[in-house]
């Protein structure tokens, strides 16, 4: 029950642990979600990213996120921060090119409503 | 961040209409593809390509390999010899760096396959996994509580058969090959093919077969 447990089991590591009943949910992929799928699959056949640096870099976004950022979320958030620390991308030019992006939407972003 | 939401819900999406204005997730998807597409580290045409790929991939070609080596006792053994090349035999390409390992249940063995730290799973020949498959409840109970598990999924293996769970990992993949079911000597390799699902490969089911009422 002592603090040792969070070094010795990272986020990733759930297996034994107790968990409810299992929701047996499925969904189709959304379009971006699909995309960001193929996306991980053409990085790690350019030998960018790996399915394990994908994994760890899951894990190293932390408990909070891994809890509450859907399945592909944690995918691209993971993607960025490692291109981040290759030094393939920077913050800043991922934020420009975000708002760049949005900003092809702009007709829409008046009437959109959440 | 006005249109993400929690994807870990079960009721179905609202459709999704043309003019509806990306979410954050999404438009970070967009803009690391594109700005690594302009620094030439892939070409936006393989993302494309792969889309396809993905899209080609379902269980039906898992279920063709079930089939052969129900009926082919030759290649059930190379098959089990050696996954990846196995399913090879059959034209079902590998895109990615994985080995694969199948697991023949018998009478004596079940066995359920699971990725304990993430979802690894055969995408090669199932193709992605269903969500339930890679959320907290299936890999954290899979490894030590396998029979009410399996209990949960409406199976229920008899107390003096071995159930063993695996463990996928990045690079090694598993695929469940179900025991034939009684009564199917009669079909032939497609209609056996047309039995075999999904869940049945990934060991939660039994392969079951009703013969139809004369």
């Amino acid at each position: 029950m002592g603090t040792e447990n969070l070094v010795r089991k990272l986020p990733n590591d759930i297996g034994g642990d107790e968990a409810g009943k299992i929701e047996r949910v499925e969904h189709v992929l959304l379009p971006w979600e699909k995309r960001c799928h193929a996306l991980a699959d053409v990085l790690d056949f350019h030998k960018i990213i790996n399915t394990e640096e994908k994994r760890r870099g899951v894990e190293s976004l932390g408990a909070e996120m891994i809890g509450k950022l859907s399945y592909y979320e944690r995918w691209i958030v993971a993607f960025a921060n490692i291109l981040f620390q290759k030094g393939i991308l920077t913050p800043g030019e991922l934020a420009v090119k975000m708002s760049e992006v949005e900003g092809r939407f702009s007709d829409v972003s008046s009437t959109h409503h959440s | 961040m006005s249109d993400h939401h929690d994807h870990d819900h079960d009721h179905d999406h609202a459709p999704i209409t043309v003019d509806e204005l990306p979410g954050y997730f999404d438009l970070m998807e967009t803009a690391v593809r594109e700005l690594l597409v302009e620094r030439k580290l892939f070409k936006a045409e393989e993302i494309r390509r792969q889309i396809e790929v993905l899209d080609s991939r379902t269980p039906a070609l898992g279920a063709k390999v079930v089939a052969r080596a129900w009926t082919d006792p030759a290649f059930k053994s190379r098959l089990l010899e050696n996954g990846r090349s196995g399913c090879e035999e059959l034209g079902i390409t590998f895109y990615d760096d994985t080995q694969l390992i199948v697991l023949e249940n018998t009478g004596a063995v079940h066995n359920l396959i699971v990725c304990t730290l993430c979802s690894c799973y055969p995408r090669p020949v199932l193709g992605l996994p269903p969500d339930w498959y890679k959320l907290k409840p299936y890999r954290a109970r899979a490894v030590h509580e396998p029979r009410a598990v399996l209990e949960e999924f409406g199976t229920f293996i008899p107390g003096d058969v071995e159930i063993r769970v695996s463990d996928s990992t990045a690079i090694i993949r598993y695929l469940v090959l179900p025991m034939r079911p009684e009564g199917t000597e009669h079909l032939n390799e497609t209609q056996l093919a047309d039995l075999v699902t999904r869940d049945a490969m990934i060991g939660v089911i039994q392969v079951a077969y009703k013969r139809e009422a004369a």
